[in-house]
């Protein structure tokens, strides 16, 4: 991604924020592998494969493109020695974990051919 | 830590307002480290839904339907109680710190570890008894 503003400098010796930030582009990688093999599902659950694809797609590319805004909030956060918990963040990533695997059981259970 | 220009300070979402109230915000190296290990379960319960759908997708011809759909089910309802699991763990010990009371004892590890030991058990058993 290209920075649209002026990245922010950090004085954290431990690298807080690129830590932090990594691990969220290790989470979307996750996200896009496990979607590679929803694909899978689609010659024997068809269309509703698409559900999963979709709960996936759209948090791998949520987090993708809210990355620079969260590097920026933690690197201001090191700065100012205080940052605000992103706990809508962390309820959206978990909620589509819970939803993928509730469509995945449901498929599972109720939508098995043989 | 000193820094050329720290930018203003942003207001705390509605939502983190209602769950995290009271205390005071912790070290912001703190809150990143809860981050990052959240981070971790929410990718240890993404590996389990893959695992459960790979299970349903790929091994047709090795298993049985009923031992197929049992460790199916079994991974995706372990993913559903980390992934759960790994938010109220997050919000827990963003809690405790801001009151500076002792961290949570992790309920998700060894759920996630019998859980493990099941699926293990099951295709181990699987693979002894299979004429």
């Amino acid at each position: 991604m290209r920075p649209t503003r002026p990245v922010p400098e950090h004085h954290d010796a431990g690298l807080q924020p690129e830590r932090t930030s990594l691990a969220w582009s290790r989470t979307t990688l996750a996200m896009i592998v496990a979607t590679a093999v929803f694909l899978r599902w689609f010659p024997k659950y068809g269309w509703f494969t698409g559900t999963l694809v979709a709960v996936a797609l759209c948090t791998a590319v949520g987090i993708y493109i809210t990355q620079q805004l969260r590097y920026h909030r933690a690197v201001s956060g090191i700065a100012n020695e205080r940052i605000h918990a992103d706990a809508a963040a962390a309820a959206w990533v978990a909620g589509s974990v819970v939803a993928l695997s509730a469509l995945g059981l449901f498929a599972v259970l109720f939508l098995a051919l043989d | 830590m000193p820094t050329s220009s720290p930018s203003p300070r942003p207001e705390r979402g509605k939502f983190a307002a209602k769950l995290l109230r009271g205390g005071n915000e912790p070290d912001p190296r703190f809150t990143l480290a809860n981050e990052r290990t959240f981070l971790a379960w929410i990718r240890t319960a993404l590996a389990l839904v893959a695992g459960g759908i790979a299970v349903e997708a790929f091994t047709t011809e090795v298993f049985a339907p009923v031992v197929r759909t049992t460790i199916a089910v079994v991974l995706l309802v372990l993913a559903m109680a980390i992934g759960c699991g790994s938010f109220f763990r997050w919000l827990n010990i963003e809690r405790a710190m801001r009151h500076k009371t002792p961290l949570p004892l992790p309920l998700i590890a060894p759920i996630l570890a019998i859980g493990g030991g099941m699926v293990a058990a099951l295709l181990l058993a699987f693979v002894l008894l299979r004429p």
